[in-house]
């Protein structure tokens, strides 16, 4: 028997983990990485809770978290393809130029 | 009524946004048939929004409670036409290299009109992330790398911030036991801590994307780097659908509680006014200056939502629109400067006031709109937050908005000196460009404004009818 409080403390850790990696980590595709692991704390607690309260809502959200995160997971390499090819570089400090 | 006829200006949108792919795929590279198609759909869609007003339709919720159509999406529905019609036009030119321009735009506007809708928590999620995605790619458009670190820093922190909304979304959801706005203030004591850390973070991921001090950061860089028709959109379209979002969720989901995030609100409104304000007065790019301006105005938006009552929800409302309306022709002028090619910073505005007197007139109707002076849409935008505040017995925020007024008018105030100083500089309006889509935004913006300021009654009415959901729990 799982409890759910185990599972959500589990996605806490996950989420915390996720928001340290984006704020500290300099590469973006790392930085996206430990957003993408936010979304998937998310969308676990959505799961643990809609298995608690015999939900289907939150089962539905997890499906659109992960289609959502798909096209978005689309669109962010892209961005970032485009502008390792312009620097040859991939440091967010590299890249920044616009300050002020 | 169907769902079909209540929502009618959402799927006009989508009808045309396909279409326009259609049109893409038929006509040769770089033509304007996209663009018109596009045109003609946000003007479709205006008719279709303004057609179900005219029916004084009861409130009606669709798909199992996660849309709302009532007056409040309807005036969502016809702030978004303006700003995706405006944002059309002003990519005419400069954007004809992205043939994808206009159903990005479009795709991006149903985004806004769903969050005006949202009822639940998933088309919450859905319309904040079909408002992004598209958004994504516009900041990135530009070839240049100041368009791809526009991108990328958007997206980052998009991506990051919507995590934050999720997680949040996500405690609401196992604190409460339902995804309906209006469960959650019935469904458990307002004192559950994973509630009020959900509530937390989802305001905080919303806050994000209104651009509230301390969660601006990635604002001035993401508006300089954009193509200036995108940021145009951003600085209005972003706005409409955080604020009217943050507005419903709040009054709709957590009205029983309102000690719990109205001071927490009321501050950050007071902060953000002031820092917003504050630092476009030291800056030199307009985009930038537009930038912070946005952020000012985003604090002063807040003052709407943090009061907490009906008048606050009608001054709130009420502001998007003068906001919007200088802010499209403001971003009409700087296309007209910069000809889709270069940063416009406040010395290529030397010698405007000589060269173009009548552009140089426009732009001062929108900087002192954007200042609050009478007789510009902008001063009553500001008399009714005012008025919010002073009602709720707020008087901290009402200081607040008359400092930050006084601030912002500084900062309004250096592009207007720069025009009439006699030029320097050689290269000033050296890519001076009009055409007639231009013209058109700019035609709109300046009868919209001056308008509002002289005879606001038709639009306070509507607004009023707009807030009038706020009772509606």
């Amino acid at each position: 028997m799982i409890y759910i409080n185990w599972v959500v403390a589990l996605a806490a850790i996950l989420f915390t983990v996720g928001a340290i990696g984006v704020m500290f980590r300099r590469n973006p595709l790392i930085m996206f990485m430990a957003s993408e692991m936010m979304w998937n704390a998310a969308a676990l607690v959505f799961i643990a809770y809609a298995r608690e309260f015999h939900d289907m809502n939150g089962q539905v959200m997890a499906f659109l978290i992960m289609g959502t995160a798909a096209a978005e997971v689309g669109i962010g390499l892209a961005i970032i393809v485009s502008v390792y090819h312009k620097r040859h570089r991939l440091d967010i400090d590299e890249i920044s130029r616009m300050k002020g | 009524m169907s769902a079909t006829s209540t929502m009618l200006p959402e799927y006009v949108i989508l009808g045309t946004l396909l279409i326009a792919m259609l049109g893409i795929m038929v006509s040769r590279a770089h033509s304007t048939l996209p663009s018109w198609i596009g045109l003609l759909g946000t003007i479709g869609g205006l008719w279709a929004t303004a057609d179900l007003w005219s029916r004084h339709l009861k409130p009606v919720l669709l798909f199992n409670q996660s849309l709302s159509v009532d007056n409040y999406s309807l005036f969502v529905d016809f702030l978004v036409m303006i700003a995706a019609g405006s944002t059309i036009l002003l990519g005419w030119q400069g954007e004809r290299e992205h043939d994808e321009f206009p159903v990005l735009v479009l795709l991006s506007a149903l985004g806004m009109m769903t969050l005006g809708m949202s009822a639940n928590l998933i088309t919450l999620f859905l319309g904040v992330e079909i408002l992004s995605l598209p958004l994504y790619i516009l900041a990135a458009s530009h070839r240049d790398p100041l368009g791809g670190e526009a991108g990328l820093k958007y997206f980052l922190l998009g991506a990051f911030s919507s995590g934050i909304l999720l997680f949040g979304l996500a405690l609401i959801y196992g604190a409460t036991g339902s995804m309906t706005f209006t469960d959650f203030a019935t469904a458990v004591s307002s004192n559950s801590p994973i509630l009020a850390a959900g509530l937390m973070l989802a305001l905080v991921g919303i806050l994000f994307k209104l651009a509230i001090v301390p969660f601006h950061m990635w604002v001035p860089d993401v508006y300089e780097g954009s193509p200036d028709a995108v940021t145009s959109f951003m600085a209005f379209g972003t706005k409409v659908g955080a604020a009217v979002i943050l507005l419903r969720f709040l009054a709709y989901g957590f009205y029983l509680s309102p000690d719990a995030w109205g001071p927490l609100l009321g501050y950050l409104a007071l902060l953000t006014m002031i820092v917003g304000n504050l630092v476009a007065l030291t800056q030199t790019n307009l985009k930038r200056l537009f930038g912070y301006s946005g952020i000012g105005h985003a604090g002063f938006l807040l003052i709407g939502v943090a009061v907490h009552s009906v008048v606050g929800a009608r001054a709130m409302l009420f502001y998007l629109l003068p906001y919007g309306l200088a802010v499209i022709g403001a971003f009409a002028i700087i296309t007209m400067i910069s000809n889709g090619e270069k940063n416009v910073t406040i010395h290529d505005l030397e010698g405007l006031a000589h060269k173009k007197p009548w552009a140089a007139a426009l732009f001062i109707v929108f900087m002192l709109s954007f200042a609050g002076i009478p007789l510009t849409g902008g001063f009553i935008g500001k008399f009714y937050l005012l008025q919010a505040a002073l009602f709720a017995h707020q008087p901290g925020l009402a200081v607040g908005l008359v400092v930050g007024t006084f601030l912002g008018l500084g900062a309004y105030l250096r592009p207007l000196q720069a025009m009439f100083r006699h030029e320097s500089n050689e290269q000033a309006l050296a890519g001076w460009n009009v055409n007639w889509a231009q013209i058109v935004v700019l035609v709109v913006a300046v009868v919209g404004t001056i308008g509002l300021g002289v005879y606001p009654t038709p639009v306070v009415h509507m607004v009023n009818q707009s807030a009038n959901f706020f009772w509606l729990h």
